[in-house]
């Protein structure tokens, strides 16, 4: 059914525009936190390095997460 | 990289390179994220640097040197002199008859040299209208992000030695 | 597209070359014409046939296409070769089945059929649909096709390969699909004859 296969690639672009969004919002949470931990650092005060490292990881593991979901949306919404 | 892709039956370059023009809008789309994630993991990467800089690197030390000697400056006086380098500006300020601070020059905004104001007792920076406590160098009002790092002073007979840098 | 299909049935086809020079007017390409014209057998009959790119569903030039010049709309029409990418290596020429793309050395350019693109996607018909007078070359809906005796197929056998296109052929009625495969078209007996040990 030609429409379905539409549908389904309509969605599925609206999805991973949606998913890249986000990530867009991540990575601009990332970089706010990298100047800030730079910033502390030099500054001295050497105990907030840890927890900002351990949390721009956590961000890093949802762009990663996002990122293996626009890969199966991909596939999926692209499937003969 | 079967890790992260799922098998199909079509191979990467297949997918890549479609003679379809719908799947290129896909295409595009997979590989911003793709560079975005890799940006993410760049950030994280320099999160990693800093911290094994906090916690594997030392901080130099260096050899203490004579500022002054007791009951050179006057009290609520200040006397500028150069630890560690040459290059490194610092303020000796006399607080109290045998209270003395010393602080590093450099105001943390945009490195130009404080001043004590005497009439104010605190440290100000012309450039910005940045001012420093004298207490303990930290930013009263101003631009300034930091406090002024402070110079650890140690008392030698009757001299006043320059020992560490404290905070920069 | 918009409801119509292209069809093509060769016996109808009485070689009057109208379709060639219609083609030729077609404003994207104006001067060249890009229909495949032969002559079945110039020495022996006066029989020819007309071909328009067959806009297969795996475009067999476009997956040969080293640069990638040549890309298949959403709309099912397998486009001409993109001027930037074309480097005129023939590699499609080679590679199609039903030897429809032409190479132009001094444009070092590959162009074939677009089905009209410029008309069929606003609802037209092509140049050489609207003017084939023995319909040969039609572009009609497929209620009034019915109509003929001939049934259309799109499905084409070329050895291994099973194709399936956008353009319709008319064929016998008890034909299901069109191999390419010249031993298909020997008769039994010679052949039978070569496989003798």
């Amino acid at each position: 059914m030609p429409n379905l296969e539409r549908y389904k690639q309509r969605y599925g672009l609206v999805a991973i525009d949606g998913a890249m969004a986000l990530i867009v919002i991540l990575l601009i949470v990332q970089i706010w936190l990298l100047s800030a931990t730079l910033e502390t650092f030099l500054a001295g005060h050497t105990g907030a390095v840890l927890p900002a490292t351990i949390f721009s990881g956590l961000v890093f593991l949802g762009c990663l997460v996002l990122d293996l979901f626009v890969t199966r949306v991909d596939q999926q919404s692209r499937k003969p | 990289m079967p890790l992260l892709r799922s098998p199909s039956k079509e191979p990467l370059w297949k997918d890549e390179l479609s003679v379809f023009t719908s799947d290129e809008r896909y295409v595009t789309r997979r590989q911003f994220t793709k560079f975005l994630t890799l940006a993410s993991l760049g950030m994280f990467a320099g999160n990693l640097w800093i911290l094994a800089k906090a916690y594997f690197v030392k901080a130099p030390s260096f050899p203490s040197a004579a500022v002054c000697e007791v009951g050179e400056i006057p009290v609520r006086g200040a006397k500028l002199f150069a630890y560690p380098t040459p290059r490194d500006h610092c303020i000796l300020i006399r607080t109290g008859e045998e209270e003395y601070v010393a602080y590093s020059q450099k105001c943390t905004h945009l490195s130009c040299a404080v001043y004590l104001s005497a009439k104010e007792d605190r440290l100000e920076c012309p450039c910005h209208k940045g001012f420093f406590s004298v207490r303990d160098g930290s930013v009263l009002q101003g631009p300034p992000p930091r406090s002024l790092p402070q110079i650890t002073l140690e008392r030698d007979g009757t001299r006043l030695l320059a020992v560490s840098v404290k905070g920069s | 597209m918009h409801g119509y299909e292209f069809y093509v049935d060769p016996s109808r086809c009485i070689g009057c070359q109208s379709c060639v020079k219609a083609c030729e007017e077609c404003e994207t390409h104006r001067g060249t014409s890009l229909i495949n014209f032969d002559f079945i057998d110039r020495g022996g009959t006066t029989a020819s046939a007309a071909y328009v790119c067959w806009h297969c569903e795996e475009p067999t030039c476009a997956m040969a296409c080293p640069t990638d010049a040549i890309k298949k709309g959403d709309d099912g029409i397998v486009q001409s070769s993109l001027k930037p990418r074309c480097i005129g290596c023939s590699n499609c020429v080679l590679a199609c089945p039903f030897g429809i793309p032409k190479i132009f050395p001094e444009y070092e350019q590959m162009m074939k059929c677009d089905m009209c693109y410029d008309r069929t996607s606003i609802g037209k018909r092509p140049m050489c649909a609207t003017v084939c007078p023995s319909q040969a070359l039609s572009y009609v809906r497929p209620e009034e096709i019915r109509g003929r005796r001939e049934k259309p197929t799109n499905v084409f056998q070329f050895g291994n390969q099973k194709i399936v296109t956008r353009v319709h052929m008319m064929v016998p009625a008890e034909t299901d699909s069109v191999s390419m495969d010249v031993l298909d078209y020997m008769w039994e007996e010679s052949y039978a004859a070569f496989a003798q040990p």
